[in-house]
């Protein structure tokens, strides 16, 4: 009973269209009246969900990648993959694709690459023959790596939802595999489209010029470097590192590329104010949440239910993929993030899965979930930049869904993809 | 009378939105010179750490109020979408109802936390007090509510409004 107050009043407000930090807090509320707890203690631990310096790489992550994507770092990493892979028939959707991966070592978000690879790849695609919707495809299916590799503030909320049990570190380095895996599935699926139905090759950049390219995105790519070095080498914590990554991508923004007008500046601190903001509550109003279905012992009835279903760790993974799947459906990444690790994660690591693996699981699977309609937001930017209908987008998207469930499929049953780089760092 | 609510509304949301901002710019500068205290000068400080955390703070309650006003929070619209128009206003209305009862409350049980709180100290910052710490609440929870006055009186800021001014070079 105690658990269909809670989530029953949860899910109901969130159907009613009560943004989804206030449902929880609401939520956190109605279940507190209903098991008799004061209700300052609720407040308390709303309170102490943001009081966690673990938390600030969050804003930190965002704001670097928000300076990078705006200052003019998109275009070049999109002329260095072009550098790249662009000769190849079909280059420009593995160009799309590759530089949606450099993306992700700048920015963890997959909307801010949507928006910013998308906006520069787009036009250029369907200007050099490709169709408008396949273009729109691959931007929105190559920007999910974003959420994968390093450095992902998504991976930190993952790892604060798991009561901050889980290493950010060992989080980022799982998540260079399967990001990888991503692209190049990817990447292979864009070369088998673009042989039959002969999209155009690229020509190749003489070596002068992508000398030059490589070296203006160098200062870019660098951020990711200074993240990993810094917490790998144990200088940095990953909220320090985060911090000098934002100092840092101010420098190579405004004095080595010099894109960013300074007048605009602000405008790009309240974009990253509402983009972090809406995140932060969400965690606040979450941790009350997560309080309130600790003292129902939620997440111990949930793994009985499991364990009264079966006992096969590979089905319960199946289960949870296909809840997981279905609820990314309706909801975006970060709430579901914080409503169902603490839940899934008890269920899973009795079942033997570790919970960086299941990290990378839960990413992936949700990371699907940003670009299927009903609710996607990734998939909404994608299809307001290309100015094409998510009826279009949804009517050819399905190879691309195909070779992500396919990724899914391997991460979640092969945990060397996500464990192996984890295991050669030791801290 | 509505356009000077909606012109101290706009006000409010620039003094969030201004809060909200100068404290992340704040902490994303007090936590690189915590680094450098460490390896440059050999002696740490011991500051940056807590001061990011009563600004992150400080940060998430205000920037949250202003994301109301600027429906920047996640919502899932699917259900109202789908819904007839009379259902959809009645849906709109439970929303607002709801915002405003997590307002209330933020308002109430967090001013009680402040005041339990009040004479008890910070360790790194004996001049000041615990109570500081969670004021962000109640008054976050307040200004909510004077947005929500003003979606439920006057309706949601016009496309024109601050909430969604771009530069002028944007596309």
């Amino acid at each position: 009973m105690d658990a269909l107050i809670l989530l029953g009043s949860l899910f109901l407000l969130i159907a009613i269209g009560v943004p989804v930090a206030y449902a929880l807090g609401l939520a956190a509320l109605v279940g507190a009246i209903w098991i008799d707890i004061p209700l300052e203690a609720v407040m308390l631990k709303i309170s102490d969900g943001v009081d966690n310096f673990s938390l600030l790489a969050i804003p930190f992550f965002v704001l670097a990648g928000a300076i990078m994507a705006e200052g003019g770092m998109a275009r070049r990493l999109v002329a260095l993959a072009n550098v790249m892979v662009g000769f190849i028939r079909g280059g420009l959707s593995l160009v799309n694709i590759l530089a949606s991966t450099f993306f992700g070592c700048i920015s963890g978000s997959s909307v801010a690459d949507t928006a910013s690879i998308g906006s520069v790849m787009i036009p250029q695609m369907e200007k050099a023959g490709y169709p408008r919707v396949f273009a729109t495809n691959v931007t929105i299916t190559g920007s999910v790596q974003a959420i994968l590799i390093p450095p992902s503030h998504n991976a930190v909320i993952y790892s604060l939802a798991a009561g901050g049990t889980v290493s950010i570190a060992h989080l980022f380095l799982a998540g260079v595999i399967p990001g990888l895996l991503l692209g190049l599935s990817l990447m292979t699926l864009c070369l088998a489209i673009a042989q039959r139905e002969g999209y155009p090759k690229g020509k190749p950049v003489p070596l002068r010029e992508a000398g030059k390219i490589a070296i203006e995105a160098f200062w870019g790519l660098l951020t990711m470097f200074i993240i990993l070095g810094g917490i790998l080498s144990g200088v940095f914590t990953a909220t320090e590192s985060a911090s000098i990554a934002c100092v840092y991508a101010f420098l190579v923004t405004m004095f080595i590329y010099r894109d960013y007008k300074w007048r605009d500046l602000p405008y790009l601190v309240h974009r990253t104010v509402k983009t972090v903001a809406m995140v932060m509550i969400l965690i606040g109003f979450a941790s009350g949440f997560g309080y309130i279905m600790a003292l129902m012992q939620l997440p111990f009835k949930v793994t009985e239910f499991f364990l009264s279903i079966s006992d096969n760790k590979y089905v319960i993974l199946l289960l949870i993929n296909l809840m997981l799947l279905a609820l990314g459906t309706l909801m975006d990444l970060a709430p579901l993030l914080l409503i169902c690790t603490p839940i899934l994660l008890p269920v899973v690591v009795k079942f033997g899965v570790d919970p960086v693996h299941f990290g990378m699981i839960m990413l992936v699977n949700l990371g699907i979930g940003l670009i299927t309609p009903p609710v996607g937001s990734v998939l909404f930017v994608g299809c307001a930049v290309a100015k094409v209908s998510i009826e279009q987008v949804t009517k050819t998207i399905w190879p691309f869904y195909l070779a992500m469930l396919i990724v899914l499929m391997l991460v979640t049953y092969v945990p060397a993809i996500s464990l192996w780089i984890p295991s050669l760092v030791t801290f | 009378m509505k356009a000077a609510y909606v012109r101290a509304m706009d006000a409010l949301y620039l003094i969030c939105v201004a809060l909200a901002g100068v404290s992340l710019i704040l902490m994303a500068l007090i936590i690189p010179w915590g680094v450098f205290t460490r390896y440059v000068l050999n002696s740490g400080s011991s500051w940056p750490e807590p001061l990011s955390i009563l600004l992150m703070i400080l940060f998430t309650f205000a920037g949250a109020a202003a994301c109301y006003r600027a429906r920047a929070h996640i919502a899932v619209t699917l259900f109202a979408n789908l819904a007839t128009a009379p259902v959809r206003t009645g849906f709109a209305l439970l929303v607002e109802v709801a915002m405003a009862a997590l307002s209330l409350f933020m308002v109430i049980w967090g001013t009680e936390l402040v005041g339990v709180t009040w004479n008890q100290v910070i360790a790194e910052f004996p001049f000041l007090s615990v109570g500081v710490t969670y004021l962000p609440l109640p008054i976050g929870g307040a200004i909510t509510l004077l947005f929500i006055v003003e979606r439920a009186w006057i309706g949601p800021p016009s496309r024109d409004s601050i909430v969604f001014r771009e530069p002028a070079s944007a596309d």
